[in-house]
């Protein structure tokens, strides 16, 4: 019985001081992990409204959350752009992307944020051909009109990557569906529209 | 016969390589070797792991109970992985985007508890810390060897860099798992060759 204490005991001070190591590293790193993410997210928020001085996180009454673009500092003139998150069920993950769209209805940029898709195959969607500086399979969005994107195999003008449907689709859908709820908000306007 | 300390070190380069020798930590040697800087990465990582879960199972070796050793051990690893993760994720974002998910991996990397078993828990902190950093070493290069074949074949590049013309047509298997099941069995058979070899010489050598 003893015996058994001791053992219990033992193991017990051993999680106890791993406990304290932990929570010591995470102390001097939750910082630095925290700032790493935000610059991540305000480097993508910038590359993808390029033309937006001033970044706002708006988050609706229903809990959703979206960026808006202003050209200034001001924020009562009207925003030049919206940013959203698209998230897509792709062949082996979740994959995050955020998409920056004008009033247009055209897509100024989309970066992803997070994928684990194949290596080789669906993880492309992020590859950077050498000699270039940006995504050839993400730089296909620029200049599309937010609500008509769709892959090449349903009709539309993204090129998919090779062997990897599943993955190009999951964004181009994702991101399609995020545009049709910010028609629906009255942010972005669609094709038609324009013409009145 | 005792190793001399040069020995400790250098014995996982070859004679006890984790993965040619010991067929160790065959999970991150098939997950992570897409590409030569995920092998040296994955390689490094493991490295500061196994150096630091060896100092302190030596160091505790004398005050721990038998008969719950390896859960001691579990928790010891689990928690510098730990450590390892969060401080890439502060300080090497890139590097912790390409391992990402496989750096949790470390705590089951049979190498990490089985040098812990076989070698921390009976030598001193000194050796330990060299046979760690020699297993490391030693893992790190096949793991770069692997990471080289499958990036030069299954993708045309090294480091990210084209080696071929844009005609060439990568062999996409070789980047998908069926090619690392193909490297390391090419490269397992190798060292055996060369061991049949050696001990074939060497009885020669008697027999003469």
């Amino acid at each position: 019985m003893s015996y058994t204490i001791k053992l219990a005991v033992t193991l017990g001070i051993v999680c106890i001081i791993a406990a304290f190591a932990l929570g010591g590293v995470y102390e001097i790193t939750k910082g630095r992990i925290a700032f790493e993410r935000e610059r991540v997210m305000k480097e993508a928020l910038q590359n993808v409204l390029p033309r937006a001085k001033n970044i706002i996180q708006t988050t609706t009454p229903e809990g959703k959350v979206y960026f808006r673009g202003f050209a200034a500092e001001d924020t009562s003139a009207a925003p030049v752009g919206y940013a959203i998150l698209a998230y897509g069920k792709g062949y082996s993950s979740t994959i995050q992307a955020l998409v920056g769209v004008e009033k247009s209805g055209e897509i100024t940029g989309i970066q992803i944020l997070f994928q684990q898709e194949t290596p080789g195959l669906g993880a492309k969607a992020e590859e950077v051909l050498y000699g270039e500086t940006d995504s050839w399979f993400q730089r296909q969005f620029k200049g599309a009109s937010g609500l008509e994107v769709a892959v090449d195999k349903d009709g539309g003008k993204i090129q998919s990557i090779t062997g990897a449907t599943i993955t190009s689709r999951a964004v181009a859908n994702s991101i399609k569906s995020e545009m049709e709820w910010l028609k629906k908000e009255g942010l972005i306007l669609s094709e038609s529209d324009r013409l009145y | 016969m005792k190793r001399s300390l040069v020995q400790e070190f250098t014995k996982g380069f070859i004679d006890e390589n984790p993965i040619a020798r010991l067929v160790l930590g065959l999970c991150p040697a098939l997950a992570v070797t897409t590409s030569l800087i995920n092998g040296i990465g994955m390689g490094i990582a493991a490295t500061f792991v196994l150096v630091c879960s060896n100092t302190i199972v030596s160091m505790i070796k004398g005050v721990v109970p038998k008969k719950i050793r390896i859960p001691i051990f579990i928790v010891v690893i689990a928690t510098f992985v730990t450590i390892v993760e969060m401080v890439m994720a502060g300080f090497a974002p890139v590097l912790y985007k390409a391992l990402g998910i496989y750096v949790p991996l470390i705590v089951v990397n049979c190498i990490i508890l089985g040098r812990a078993e076989a070698f921390a828990s009976k030598n001193s902190v000194g050796r330990s810390i060299l046979d760690g950093l020699g297993m490391g070493v030693g893992f790190t290069m096949i793991l770069a060897v692997i990471g080289s074949i499958r990036e030069i074949l299954g993708d045309g590049k090294i480091l990210g860099f084209p080696l071929f013309g844009p005609d060439f047509e990568p062999v996409l298997i070789m980047i998908l798992p069926p090619g690392a099941f193909f490297v390391i069995g090419i490269l397992l058979g190798i060292f055996k060759w060369s061991d049949l070899r050696q001990e074939k010489k060497k009885l020669q050598s008697i027999v003469h």
